[in-house]
């Protein structure tokens, strides 16, 4: 995935788009967009940076992992299996990008528990009305049981049934729209692209060239499959660099 | 080990897309609701719509949950307690239809019997067309009651088509070639968060931020919005006092020659002296101060801009302007450059300048900069819209029915909201109806029936509606749990727009006809009724004729199809010709904009060239595109000269009479007695408000403002810290009328002189989540807001008010 940074408003259509395919709680943000400020005007400077899972190349996430429930799919996805995940929550501590979510949470967003006002009696840890018909535990998809963790899978249900091969899933393409992550699909200013990196001839490949494609904290080495386009426009914060680790 | 197993899956039929036009703001963004086993479980922007071109906003996601929404409302219903008040239970009990309506009918009817039609109100907001406030017009005119669909305007932005009103002759919304602009200024509009078309922004910023060349936007607000921070520039300006840098902004223009003289006109040649000996005279040009005689200056396609230079513009210079705005003069120069000379540019606004007592004045200044720069109609400019969706009707028609109780001149009777009398120049004042019912002025209203509005939470000094309510039978359509509702004698509740049948059109967006069509994704899920055929049933059970004329139009379906039925002989450019490939597509549109200005002329769409080639001549111009009583974009309004508002602009504002048509600098009068600006914007999640009762929405306001359970108050550290307050205190926004409290939140992008409390929280009603117990603010920030309007556009002035600041 591809998310330039110039264009991005800030609008979290993205978290929205994605909270309803994907039947996500309330502030269960799998892509979410944090914003911070700091200065003084004329100086002040208020920026907001959406975040997805990363689907690092080497996640940390997977190999702390005690019952395998997460792996890393053959597409390059990092999943969870909710029928492995015990909740041990080992993974969202070793995650360096802090989009893991544990279903038992407290709501963020105060008044009565969306989990019991619709409240379900078959193992999902809550029902809500709108859920999406796309269920599939073993790859994180639809309502989660209670007690796991959950992420953004890049919409697995639905890239998962694009034609192989596929060098970009354009959502302004009728015939591969459905098989684009919601929050491509959705993104107003078009900030979002999706493909396949390993395929150099595809337009996010181009795109990550041309226009100074970089990667969140990557000189952690997880090698995120999330590329940042930062043009004239916004940051990536706390992009320190530190000494390379010894081979 | 197995810890989780999947449950069984549901046997589930296919995923049915349906094509209905989002209702979260008035953009009417196509959406494809995607419905399976009867539950719609997402939402997408339909890609073959010009507005959403398969993109949404936020809001535009979350619909899926209105529909769900577990506080809707399940049926009619009736109070059962005749007190009335916030914390007074109206212990409703389930009604059927028919008693419901019969209620309603049995009222009316025997306002009807004693001469006192005029005593029933119905107040609107959002109109969707002609299936419902469409309906309000013959409602009015076959019952006898002018206060049928009194609508929100004035509480909207009544303010920017006032101004264009009288500059141009049009009093519409504009549209904008944002795709060609290569300089954008926008006054006082979140264009990122809550400006319409909000989706189609979001789309056209992506392409202004990385086209070549890059489109440079500068934003003038009074705190750094995601739309300030989003922009190349960002000027802080003292609130209500945009009208004077716009006005120094055209004084730059003018006195360093960079104003667009194909469009506007230009000098005649200075006359030379015969004598050769005789030194040459420059050229004649606008110089600070100094006054211009008019016969030097040979106008285009405007009128009267050297009286506007010697009657105002002369003395309004950079430096002026600075001691009014707080602005630094350089920049006002640097903008008036950039705004005249990297074009094509636009000069935007909307409520920020206009919400003021000077706010029509404020917008003129402004809107005059796009006459200036040659952008009225040119490419990468600003302009109207042009041609109207080819809607058919049912052929019946209403005079018919009108019986001699409906005839009778003692149906002239004044509207309740004072249009017309006490506000000549508005088109509406809402605000005001719940102070005038008190007081009788002219006369009390009986039964008072709400859609889509509820100024009892949206209006300014808000808290009067809880006052002026008790002795009115009230009727609420919202299949929401509304503060008006907690006010209501019946409950009446609509369907939410996924279970509705309706047709609408757009605003003026895109310049060129958009017609939209919502067909119902699901059944109604409660036992609900949409509004419009309410109506209809009311109007069945009203005796005499115009019980006959409902009957005949029988329900909004009919309506609906009769509409469609226009398409046969001009098909959309997406085919669509009929009820079912309209039902199929979801929107009819017929590209492209009529009219284009080019170099100073006009020209008119060819069919055959495929360009804008066909000269317009100067009467055309007139009539299609300039019409304004000289035919031309009057810097010395016609419309405003008129004896009959002149002498109430005099009066209300204290401008001489000879001065009131052009756009000029009246100082805003701040109401209150605070030592701060109090402004309450909205935010992109909550812009509209039909979100108060989301949780997702709540979990994501942002984002200084919000985050989570609340809403903050920006103040600027230093105010803060003179103050005595730190980041996280509560604290109270005090003002004459009222005060609200809310977590504070230290922000050094806000105005020093100004605090900041986003119009989004503070229900006591509306749902479990809206009034949530864990909610700082308790009220509505209206309650802290004068009730003044500016006495031209009768807009309501938000942004008037001063306030003082404590901890709580």
């Amino acid at each position: 995935m591809v998310i330039d940074l110039e264009k991005c408003t800030g609008c979290q259509a993205c978290t929205t788009a994605c909270s309803m395919e994907n039947s996500r709680l309330p502030g269960e943000h799998w892509q979410d967009v944090i914003f911070y400020n700091e200065g003084e005007h004329p100086s002040a400077q208020m920026k907001w940076f959406p975040r997805p899972c990363m689907h690092c190349e080497n996640p940390s996430c997977v190999a702390v992992c005690p019952t395998r429930a997460t792996y890393k799919a053959e597409d390059g996805q990092v999943l969870v299996d909710w029928e492995r995940c015990i909740g041990c929550k080992y993974c969202m501590i070793a995650c360096p990008y802090g989009v893991r979510f544990y279903t038992e949470e407290k709501p963020a967003y105060g008044g009565p528990d969306a989990k019991r006002v619709f409240a379900a009696d078959d193992g999902h840890s809550w029902s809500p009305p709108w859920k999406g018909p796309a269920e599939d535990w073993k790859h994180g998809v639809g309502v989660q049981p209670s007690d796991v963790v959950s992420k953004c899978t890049f919409c697995y249900h639905r890239v998962a049934k694009a034609p192989k091969g596929t060098a970009d899933l354009d959502p302004q393409n009728p015939a591969l729209r459905e098989f684009t992550p919601a929050c491509v699909v959705t993104c107003p200013p078009g900030a979002r692209m999706f493909g396949d990196l390993s395929n150099p001839n595809s337009e996010i490949a181009k795109a990550i060239g041309n226009k100074n494609g970089v990667r969140l904290l990557d000189q952690l080495g997880n090698k995120p499959q999330v590329y940042y386009l930062t043009g004239e426009g916004g940051a990536v914060p706390a992009n320190r660099s530190l000494p390379p680790k010894k081979a | 080990d197995k810890v989780h197993a999947q449950p069984a899956a549901e046997k589930g039929g296919e995923t049915v897309i349906t094509k209905s036009f989002c209702h979260q703001c008035p953009a009417r963004c196509g959406i494809d609701v995607y419905t399976t086993n009867g539950r719609v479980h997402a939402i997408y922007g339909t890609l073959d719509n010009p507005l959403s071109n398969g993109k949404l906003c936020p809001k535009g996601h979350l619909g899926t949950y209105l529909l769900y929404d577990p506080d809707r409302f399940k049926g009619p219903m009736k109070r059962t307690n005749p007190k009335k008040g916030r914390n007074e239970d109206p212990k409703f009990v389930p009604i059927s239809w028919d008693e419901a309506l019969k209620t309603v009918a049995d009222r009316l009817n025997a306002l009807r019997d004693k001469g006192e039609s005029h005593r029933f109100a119905l107040l609107y907001g959002r109109g969707w067309g002609a299936v419902d406030a469409g309906l309000h017009g013959t409602f009015g005119k076959l019952y006898g009651s002018p206060n049928i669909g009194l609508g929100h305007s004035s509480t909207c932005a009544d303010g920017s088509k006032k101004a264009k009103l009288y500059l141009e002759g049009t009093y519409d919304y504009s549209a904008y070639d944002y795709a060609n602009c290569n300089n954008l200024m926008i006054f006082g509009a979140s264009f990122l968060e809550a400006f319409r078309p909000y989706n189609y922004n979001m789309q056209v910023w992506g392409h202004l931020r990385t086209k070549a060349p890059k489109t440079k936007i500068t934003v003038v607000d009074v705190h750094m919005s995601t739309t300030g921070a989003a922009a190349d520039r960002l000027i802080l300006i003292k609130p209500g006092t945009d009208g004077a840098m716009a006005l120094a902004m055209a004084h730059v223009i003018l006195s360093e020659g960079l104003w667009d003289r194909k469009f506007v006109g230009d000098f005649k040649p200075a006359v030379q002296p015969k004598d050769p000996a005789e030194p040459r005279l420059p050229p004649h040009k606008f110089e600070a101060g100094k006054e211009i005689d008019p016969a030097l200056f040979e106008a285009k396609w405007t009128h009267g801009l050297i009286e506007w230079w010697n009657a105002e513009l002369k003395d309004r210079t950079p430096e002026w302007a600075e001691k009014i705005t707080t602005v630094p003069a350089k920049d006002i120069v640097a903008v008036a450059r950039e705004l005249a000379t990297v074009k094509p540019s636009i000069a935007l606004f909307e409520r920020g300048p206009t919400a003021h007592t000077n706010g029509v004045y404020n917008g003129m200044a402004i809107h005059a900069l796009n006459a200036l720069i040659g952008s009225l109609w040119a490419e990468g400019g600003i302009f109207h819209q042009t041609g109207k969706t080819p809607w058919g009707k049912l052929d019946i028609k209403s005079d018919d029915f009108m019986d001699d109780y409906a005839k009778s001149d003692d149906r002239k009777q004044p509207k309740i909201d004072g249009v017309g009398k006490k506000y000549k120049m508005a088109s509406a004042q809402i605000q005001r109806i719940g102070e005038y019912h008190m007081k009788g002025d002219p006369y009390k209203l009986d039964t008072i029936m709400f859609y889509l509005t509820a100024p009892i939470f949206s209006s300014p000094e808000c808290n009067t509606w809880e006052k002026a309510l008790q002795d009115l039978f009230v009727i609420e359509t919202s299949p929401y749990p509304s503060e008006n509702a907690m006010f209501a004698d019946l409950i009446l509740p609509d369907h939410t727009y996924l279970e509705r049948l309706q047709v609408a059109d757009t605003y003026s967006f895109q310049g060129y006809p958009i017609g939209m069509i919502r067909t119902p994704a699901v059944k109604p899920v409660y036992d609900t009724k949409f509004y419009g055929d309410v109506l209809i049933e009311i109007g069945k059970r009203i005796k005499g004729p115009m019980g006959e004329y409902y009957k005949q139009v029988g329900n909004t379906e009919n309506i609906v199809k009769a509409m469609a039925a226009g398409f046969a002989e001009k098909p959309g450019d997406n085919g669509v010709n009929d009820f079912e490939s309209f039902k199929a597509k979801g929107v009819w549109y017929k590209k492209p904009v009529a009219y284009r200005q080019r170099g100073g002329e006009f020209y008119e769409w060819d069919k055959e060239t495929k360009s804008h080639s066909i000269p317009m001549d100067a009467a055309k111009v007139k009539e299609k595109i300039l019409k304004t009583p000289t035919g031309k974009f009057e810097f010395k309004a016609g419309y405003m000269e008129q004896e009959k508002y002149a002498g109430y602009i005099n009066e209300k504002l204290g401008v001489p009479i000879e001065k009131v048509g052009f756009p000029q600098w009246v100082p805003p009068k701040y109401t209150g007695t605070g030592d701060l600006h109090f402004i309450s914007a909205k935010l992109p999640i909550a812009a509209e408000g039909r979100s108060s009762n989301l949780p997702h929405a709540i979990a994501m306001a942002q984002p200084t403002q919000g985050g989570k359970r609340d809403v903050f108050v920006e103040i600027h550290p230093d105010t803060a810290a003179k103050k005595g307050i730190k980041d996280g205190d509560v604290v109270r926004i005090k003002s004459k009328t009222g005060s609200v409290e809310a977590p504070a939140r230290l922000y050094a992008g806000v105005r020093p002189d100004t605090v900041y409390l986003p119009y989004y929280a503070g229900h006591w009603a509306q749902g479990r989540w809206a009034k949530a117990a864990v909610r700082t603010q308790k009220n509505s920030v209206n309650e802290v807001i004068e009730n003044v309007s500016d006495p031209i556009s009768g807009l309501a002035c938000y942004y008037s008010g001063m306030c003082s600041i404590e901890k709580a």
